[in-house]
């Protein structure tokens, strides 16, 4: 028997009522699942020149066929539409949850939801067994996220799973998250104002039957010889990178999703005042909650000053986290607006509009995370993001404010992330690598970062010489090239395409991108790694764990084909929404003039404009716009593309502005 | 001779829900991957952050086996009591009985089902192999044969 998926995806027209059901085969061949299967959806239904408060934008929640699986880390759900995070306009893009929900959502017997419209009151969307239904939330609108989900569990029994939004999604904070369970959330992208814009609270969902499994001798033969892995740090730097195999994990650390055998670094316990376990992950664990954590933000250098921000004490640490999940507000945000402002005190700046601010003040912060959710104050100020924040402020305050809130969302938007200047140690050629990525995607290069760059840097970081010489082994398996990861400019594009397409094989079976794809051995201790000649890993654990859950073998030339026809789909979202070439070069290319902070290295523009020539042809896409070509498109069987991207490149005034908003800052 | 039984040891307090063991044991049970047809469950509090790990406690003298009217609760060979579900008339007697509430009712099915410890996996239960944190030990205990 075939496993895997349930088959339906279910549609919802908020503004309607109606509610009905897709097969999910008609994509799963072309798209498998998560990520993938969004990318067609959404180009085939959100309507062009719409921005992403209008009611015809969709909510697109996709799992894959190992979600609700033993498939370790599979337990994850996917959530795509246009994002009202993205500056100067809103794009399509996706943000991945991990925790209970996409599994819960299977044994309801549902692959996926498509919302459309807005509610003309508040609403939860209810789902059991195979039914939904839409109930009224007016007792639920103002509830914190946390609350919602009790009240919710409370009417459902205990195995409910919930995804629920905040006050910050209420109040169309720009990047305000949709929550589930204590800390997972669909966040960067801003989907939480999404919601509230629809009048959508909440989904609950309770499903008792199961996923089938083709091949369950062999899921499980697979799953235990995985065993229970440990994320480990290794250089001290990082904590990410690289995973020693233990027999049982007993450092007792939490999990951010179902099925996860691992034992994540990443992931943490605090304690509330009143006794109760906090469990955090990313920077919302293990780095809320790391004293002077927040010291790594700080950076100094071609004219830039980002000075570090105060860590406030774990217990305190471990609270602010708790209510950034409940108000619904994405943490990165604090990752870029506490340095703003205390560089704002180190320039004699004050106070803004009458008032006051003491960014490492625990209670001024709290207060401000109130704020920023309700609007009120400050936070009415910046709940559009620092972005929009320095659009409104322009003139009031000094040049190098203006400049510096630019810059740390220089990526459209979005924190700097795996860059190497502000933000994660990145030594060339991997942030050339992700200066690709930001060039072309929908958002910034979270996870294909984590596993192709970041992983593996560290080995270089932790010995030069040792991690240099296994590289060039493991370049040479991997991507057939003994030069791909060597520190120069030239060659990068095989690596970031690369990258890519496994970060959407990831995200659309799905499993966790900071544990697949396995690119390398695991050494047990340092000692072990030093003596390692080839630590190039099993790359095709998710394709034999695809195989035992669906029956369906494929190849990873196949897998790949699906992967690069999706993420050009991403890149059609793109060029409708008048994104370019010309603009991504000009807006992204100042950010890479600042030097690495770990190596000093930078590229000049005529540089940038050379890497992001190199990655194009790679790619099949045109060097003007950074747009596929008709012969790619027909090569990836989308040939019913072709004419939309035409008539899109004869409109110019489709197209955003190239001239970055840095630019004047640049220039003066 | 004496007969060799076994426990599994539960420590809710490093559990982290991550479902794990009832995959597992549905899996080995079911041939899917179905919460509901598990033989323990897993079940947090959210409210408190607090797991429970329900599952037989295997006693000496089962009050489930006594009071199943229909004999289809039965000790195997290695002296663990399991459901022939063929017998089983539904009663629901059994999970009444049970002092621990670790007999489940799948509704969808209409079964009743109880831990077996993976009766036959010549490496004993699946669920304490896969617990990553222990949360799961076996427990060998050997009683004399009256």
């Amino acid at each position: 028997m075939a496993g895997g998926w349930t088959g339906k995806i279910l549609d919802v027209d908020l503004t309607t009522g109606k509610i009905s059901w897709r097969d999910t085969h008609r994509y799963t061949r072309d798209y498998l699942g998560g990520r993938a299967i969004a990318s067609r959806i959404a180009w085939d239904e959100i309507p062009d020149g719409i921005d992403a408060f209008d009611p015809e934008n969709r909510i697109i929640i996709t799992t894959g066929p190992l979600t609700g699986t033993l498939a370790p880390t599979s337990g994850r759900t996917v959530m795509s539409g246009l994002s009202p995070r993205l500056y100067p306009k809103t794009w399509y893009t996706h943000s991945t949850l991990g925790g209970w929900f996409g599994a819960e959502m299977k044994y309801a017997g549902f692959d996926g939801i498509v919302i459309q419209g807005k509610s003309p009151r508040p609403v939860y969307l209810e789902m059991r067994d195979g039914h939904a239904r839409l109930v009224d939330a007016g007792d639920l609108w103002g509830m914190d996220a946390r609350q919602t989900q009790i009240t919710l569990k409370e009417r459902m029994g205990a195995q409910a799973q919930i995804l629920a939004i905040g006050p910050a999604g209420e109040n169309l904070v720009r990047f305000s998250t949709v929550q589930h369970a204590e800390d997972n959330a669909a966040g960067h992208s801003g989907f939480g104002a999404v919601w509230g814009s629809k009048n959508l609270k909440a989904i609950a969902i309770r499903g008792t039957n199961g996923v089938a499994v083709a091949h369950p001798e062999r899921l499980m033969r697979e799953v235990l010889e995985l065993g229970t892995y440990k994320i480990a740090p290794f250089s001290g730097a990082l904590y990410t990178s690289l995973y020693t195999k233990t027999k049982t994990a007993r450092e007792h650390r939490p999990v951010c999703s179902q099925a996860c055998t691992f034992n994540c670094q990443v992931g943490n316990y605090g304690k509330a005042s009143d006794g109760r376990r906090i469990p955090g992950h990313c920077v919302g664990g293990i780095a809320w909650m790391t004293p002077d954590f927040l010291k790594a933000t700080q950076y100094s250098g071609g004219g830039v000053e980002i000075p570090p921000a105060r860590n406030f004490g774990m217990c305190e640490e471990a609270e602010l986290h708790e209510l950034c999940n409940s108000l619904g507000l994405d943490s990165w945000f604090r990752l870029v607006m506490q340095p703003w402002f205390v560089r704002c005190q180190q320039l004699g700046v004050h106070q803004i509009r009458g008032y006051t601010f003491d960014p490492n003040d625990v209670y001024w912060f709290e207060q401000f995370m109130r704020d920023l959710a309700y609007r009120r104050g400050l936070g009415a100020l910046f709940a559009d993001d620092l972005m929009r924040a320095m659009d409104e402020l322009e003139g009031e305050l000094p040049e190098e404010l203006i400049a510096l809130g630019r810059r740390l969302e220089f990526a459209f938007g979005f924190p700097a992330h795996r860059e190497g200047r502000f933000w994660d140690e990145e030594p060339l050629p991997f942030w050339v690598i992700s200066a690709m990525m930001y060039a072309s995607e929908t958002r910034d290069p979270t996870i294909g970062g984590h596993h192709s760059s970041l992983m593996l840097a560290d080995f270089v970081l932790a010995d030069h010489e040792v991690g240099r010489r296994q590289l060039r082994i493991l370049s040479e398996k991997v991507w057939g090239d003994p030069d791909a990861l060597e520190p120069t400019f030239e060659g990068k594009a095989p690596v970031a395409i690369w990258s890519q397409h496994q970060h959407m094989l990831i995200d659309s079976f799905p499993l966790c991108d900071f544990s697949f794809p396995r690119i390398i051995v695991p050494p047990e201790s340092r000692e072990e790694w030093l003596a390692a000649e080839d630590l190039t890993g099993d790359l095709d654990i998710d394709l034999r764990l695809f195989a035992a859950v669906t029956g369906i073998e494929l190849s990873r030339a196949e897998v790949f084909w699906i992967a690069e026809r999706a993420f050009t789909l991403e890149r059609l979202m793109l060029a409708r929404a008048g994104r370019h070439r010309q603009m991504e070069e000009q807006w992204l290319a100042p950010h890479f003039m600042l030097p690495c902070r770990v190596d000093g290295t930078s590229i000049d523009p005529e540089g940038f404009a050379r890497i992001l020539d190199e990655y194009l042809a790679a790619r099949g896409w045109d060097l003007e716009y950074g747009w596929p070509t008709a012969e790619t498109l027909r090569r990836l069987g989308l040939e019913d593309a072709i004419p939309t991207l035409e008539a899109y490149r004869r409109e110019r005034t489709r197209l955003i502005p190239s001239e970055s908003p840095l630019a004047v800052h640049l220039s003066s | 001779m004496g007969l060799k039984m076994g426990k599994i040891k539960t420590d809710a307090s490093v559990c982290r829900e991550c479902q794990a063991c009832t995959l597992a044991c549905s899996l080995y049970h079911e041939g899917e991957c179905n919460l509901s047809l598990a033989r323990l469950q897993v079940i947090k509090d959210m409210a408190r952050y607090e797991f429970q790990i329900l599952i037989c406690q295997h006693c000496e003298s089962p009050e489930c086996l006594a009071a199943c009217p229909s004999e289809a609760i039965v000790l195997n060979e290695q002296g663990v009591a399991v459901i022939r579900d063929d017998v089983c008339v539904r009663c629901g007697a059994c999970a009444e009985a049970c002092p621990y509430g670790v007999l489940f009712y799948n509704e969808a099915r209409d079964r009743y089902l109880k831990c077996d410890l993976c009766a036959g996996r010549p490496d004993g239960p699946l669920c304490v192999a896969i617990c990553p944190v222990g949360a799961l030990v076996l427990e060998d205990r050997v009683t004399e044969e009256a």
